[in-house]
């Protein structure tokens, strides 16, 4: 019996950039086959090609054994191919039956849907693969974990016998997490073969039958799961030695940087978004917010940063009550602030860097005055920012955008420690940037707590969060729910407390459900 | 606020009747205290009807272009098309050739915002503004070059109206059927004969343009909610790249609602110029296609919402136009004055203090303003529908939902 996938010499060139330089992959039928390695070795580009998204260069790619070209995802998805995204391609205003049937709509006479049928031919393949999911409900209602059943359940729909699952993980809370790996094993059991990208290497651990790993565009090694490590797989990946984001011994002083005190923000209908919230960070203290996003944790950050209205409360910088400040005086007042969304919020993707670089401290030196830029003063600071944090770009004219992702971020952090805030925000630092990068961001946030910055770190990367802050406290529906040391806790339990499947009384002494303890795979895990 | 609820769960064919006839005895008790009559006469609701009909038409085009996720602000201009061609058809080819040919010059004109904003994505409101800038010219030469008026052409024909048979004294094979509502209306029963009078201006004389568009509702319902194109041109409005994903071919969707969009409010214009006027005359649009899309929004992207949106603001415009005294309009003041303090009452029930005050304020402005004068102007029930649409953002803006991707330029495969 062939192996159902058997990619062979793949190589895909982009402008500057080798992406996948003579890759094989060979899957056999039935397994879970993941795909590891670092942003960048070109995991994404590969799976890209098997879905015919894009062409290679060179090599063959054999499905059941014959020889095939895609030349639109059409042709894979004809193949028995399906891909489901990262980023999910749903509609919100749908239902799940529409969002299924989409492009694939059994249809009567006249155009109209036959929704009858769909339903049924729904239904048929959530029982085939032990997947249930209900066919009216509108997208927008669901959760994260949902919606990836959704998209899951589209590729099936359309006949696929071989899924690819691009980091199907990233979204997801451990506990959800272990609802996709038992979906995973179903489909396997009604006979599929899963394709993977991962890197999370426990995660591929307990799930995979095999590993391809890539480093740097090339296959590295492809094993059969068993007696296989973490730390085996991670050199695979890195090939050298393993950064963390552990911190030091504790900086943390009692000095009272920024305090909050009942706040509250509600939304237009008078629903709280976030309540009561009590925290204080002192200098030198890493803060950071566990929380599965839509928990209030965005919220928190616009009170503090000023972009919501506190309804009730006072929040405190340096003893300086700034509930009612604008956003400018609180940045002036010193505020650093990385936002979530830097394409959003943190850049203007057209402007040169050195007018990002002004961007939030453009009323301070040495960018200008309150009513005047200084371009000199701008640019000055924008080469310091480039040298010291190390953006890597020909120069300080060059738009926003033609920057890599981790890049851009380097510059926006550069910009917000190198204003000398007290304290510093940072949602989501790393997200998004490649392993180099972040290790960059973590040394710069450490140095900059050892320096005495008090810092709200917000991230959905739980190890980050463990490896960083002095203190971790975790969010849910708008409120805090737990307040933990994080010399203590493991990403499963903090999990545990964000989905609130555990809950702590609010003396912080109450530990989580008994099944979270011991999972020690969590050493390694990029 | 128990009835309410209990209307709420109502089937849409039982709960709109049911809104209309409170809002009817809303007028009939307002005019008890006014001592207006305008406001449910038999003229005063055909009025509504020959003004309701074009702006129905173009919110309706607005919806097929906005639900594929097309701004389209030049329906004004589509229409203003529809009207020239709708008149030139109608001269050159007869009456129901004049309503195709109109539909045709709409659906050009749809067809050159499609072509702006989908292949060449330039901004939608750009795109729509040029239309408009561009209709009112192209027409005025083509009068010019054909009718050598550069503002009026020759007298149309019409397609037509009926007459319902029983209700409204309608005709079967020769036979003059009773007017039922007549008689209720000339019984002067409180309530009861207003109904009929405001019923009957609906179906005595109801252009078979009228009827079309009634059919359309549920059609473009079954269209847009039951249908494969349908679908698909949803998912051009709400996540195209998520359609794109499935090989769907966003583009070819938004083309076509686009161009439905034209066509339909091209239709309107050949109503307003052929049935209505009876000749093509510049400006008579008066602003009828940005009245259509007042009342797509009004309506939140739903066909019967847009019904609902083009009576109530041709019910405005049709009142004014038999108000010379300025009294009629001058009781709509006092069913404002109502209509605020039920919404103030919703606001406190909801806790909204933000609304009730401003309902509240707007309510006693209101009010004031009916105590203190006898009449309106005619500017006000000028401005009214903007206003109407105005207020509805700023009380349930929250309940509206546009399309998810409306109004941004489309790329492929980004």
């Amino acid at each position: 019996m062939p192996a159902v996938i058997e990619l062979s010499g793949i190589t895909k060139r982009f402008p500057g950039v080798v992406a996948n330089d003579n890759v094989n992959l060979t899957v056999e039928s039935g397994e879970i086959h993941a795909i590891c390695g670092e942003n960048g070795a070109g995991k994404s580009t590969l799976m890209k090609i098997l879905y015919g998204m894009q062409r290679a260069d060179e090599g063959t790619m054999k499905v059941d054994g014959n020889i095939v070209t895609f030349g639109s995802p059409t042709d894979a998805i004809e193949a028995g191919i399906g891909m489901v995204h990262q980023h999910f391609m749903l509609a919100d205003q749908l239902t799940v039956l529409e969002n299924v049937v989409l492009g694939a709509e059994p249809v009567r006479a006249g155009g109209a849907i036959n929704f009858k049928e769909a339903k049924a031919h729904l239904s048929e393949v959530g029982a085939d693969y032990g997947l249930t999911i209900d066919p009216d409900d509108m997208v927008e209602t669901l959760e994260v974990g949902e919606r990836q059943r959704v998209e899951i359940i589209k590729v099936l729909y359309r006949g696929a016998r071989i899924l690819i699952l691009d980091e199907p993980t990233a979204v997801l809370v451990p506990q959800e997490v272990e609802a996709l790996f038992d979906n995973m094993r179903e489909l396997k059991a009604g006979g599929a073969t899963i394709l993977f990208i991962d890197h999370k290497l426990d995660e591929v651990l307990e799930i995979s039958d095999s590993i391809t790993v890539l480093r740097q565009g090339k296959t590295v090694a492809t094993l059969k799961n068993d007696g296989v490590t973490a730390h085996d797989l991670a050199e695979l990946m890195v090939g050298s030695e393993l950064p963390t984001p552990e911190t030091a011994e504790s900086t943390v002083t009692d000095k009272v940087a920024l305090s909050l005190r009942d706040v509250t923000v509600v939304d237009d209908d008078g629903r709280s978004l976030i309540e009561d919230i009590n925290l204080t960070i002192h200098k030198g203290e890493i803060l950071g917010i566990a929380g599965v996003e839509g928990n209030g944790q965005a919220e928190l950050v616009d009170a503090i940063v000023g972009t919501a209205t506190v309804r009730r409360g006072s929040v405190e910088l340096l003893g300086t009550d700034i509930t009612s400040m604008s956003v400018r005086k609180r940045r002036e007042a010193g505020i650093g602030y990385v936002p979530e969304d830097r394409h959003h919020e943190g850049l203007m993707l057209q402007a040169p860097l050195w007018e990002n670089a002004a961007l939030g401290h453009q009323t301070q030196e040495p960018y200008g005055s309150r009513w005047f830029m200084n371009r000199n003063g701008a640019r000055a600071q924008t080469e310091l920012i480039r040298e010291q944090f190390d953006v890597r770009t020909p120069n300080i004219d060059v738009a926003a955008h033609a920057l890599s992702g981790g890049n851009q971020q380097k510059l926006i952090i550069g910009r917000e420690l190198t204003s000398n805030p007290s304290l510093l925000l940072a949602a989501h630092p790393t997200r998004g940037i490649d392993v180099g990068a972040q290790a960059a961001v973590w040394d710069q946030i450490r140095s900059a707590r050892a320096a005495g910055l008090a810092t709200l770190l917000i991230s959905a990367d739980l190890d980050e969060l463990i490896g960083l802050s002095d203190t971790i406290v975790v969010m849910l529906r708008g409120r805090m729910v737990a307040r933990l040391s994080p010399n203590e806790v493991t990403p499963r339990d903090l999990g545990a407390y964000m989905t609130g499947a555990a809950s702590q009384n609010s003396d912080g002494h109450s530990s989580p459900d008994s099944n979270s303890s011991t999972d020690s795979a969590n050493e390694v895990t990029y | 606020m128990g009835v309410l609820k209990r209307l709420h769960d109502l089937p849409a064919w039982a709960r709109w009747p049911l809104y209309a006839l409170l809002g009817i005895l809303l007028l009939t008790i307002v005019q008890s205290i006014s001592g207006t009559e305008r406001l449910t006469q038999v003229s005063t609701s055909r009025e509504m009807l020959r003004w309701a009909v074009p702006i129905f038409l173009a919110g309706l085009g607005g919806l097929f272009s906005e639900r594929a996720g097309v701004v389209n602000i030049g329906l004004e201009g589509m229409l203003i098309l529809g009207m020239w061609f709708g008149a030139w058809g109608s001269i050159e080819y007869g009456p129901w050739w004049g309503l195709v040919i109109g539909m045709i010059g709409g659906g050009l004109g749809g067809l050159l915002h499609a072509i702006a904003t989908v292949s060449f994505q330039v901004d939608h409101i750009i795109s729509g503004v040029a239309i408009n800038i561009l209709a009112p010219a192209i027409t005025r030469y083509l009068s010019d070059e054909i009718w050598a008026s550069p503002t009026t052409s020759p007298r149309t024909t019409s397609v037509g109206d009926w007459d319902v048979p029983f209700l409204a004294g309608g005709t079967i094979f020769g036979w003059e059927s009773p007017d039922v509502l007549l008689d209720i209306g000339k019984a002067e029963w409180w309530y009861v004969s207003d109904v009929a009078n405001l019923a009957r201006g609906l179906l005595r004389g109801t252009h078979w343009v009228a009827i079309a568009a009634l059919v359309l509702v549920p059609v473009t319902t079954w269209i847009i909610w039951r249908t494969r194109f349908g679908l698909r041109l949803r998912i051009a409005g709400e996540n195209p790249a998520a359609g794109e994903a499935q090989g769907i071919n966003i583009a070819r969707y938004k083309y076509v609602a686009v161009t439905i969009s034209g066509a339909l409010a091209g239709l309107g214009g050949a109503f307003i110029s052929t049935e209505l006027s009876g000749l093509f005359q510049g400006g008579n649009s008066a602003g009828r296609g940005f009245i259509g899309l007042a009342a797509l929004i009004f309506g939140n992207w739903r066909p019967g919402g847009v019904l609902a949106g083009a009576l109530l603001f041709g019910y405005v415009f049709g009142l004014d136009l038999k108000d010379l005294d300025g009294t009629a309009s001058h009781a709509l003041l006092l069913v404002n004055t109502i209509v605020f303090g039920a919404v103030l009452v919703w606001a406190i029930s909801k806790r909204r203090l933000t609304d009730a005050v401003l309902a509240g304020v707007l309510g006693s402005g209101a009010f004031i303003w009916w105590l203190s004068v006898d009449s309106v102007p005619s500017w006000w029930s000028n401005i009214l529908p903007f206003v109407l649409v105005l207020l509805v953002l700023l009380f349930f803006s929250q309940r509206l939902r546009m399309p998810a991707k409306l109004g941004e330029p489309y790329r492929k495969g980004s």
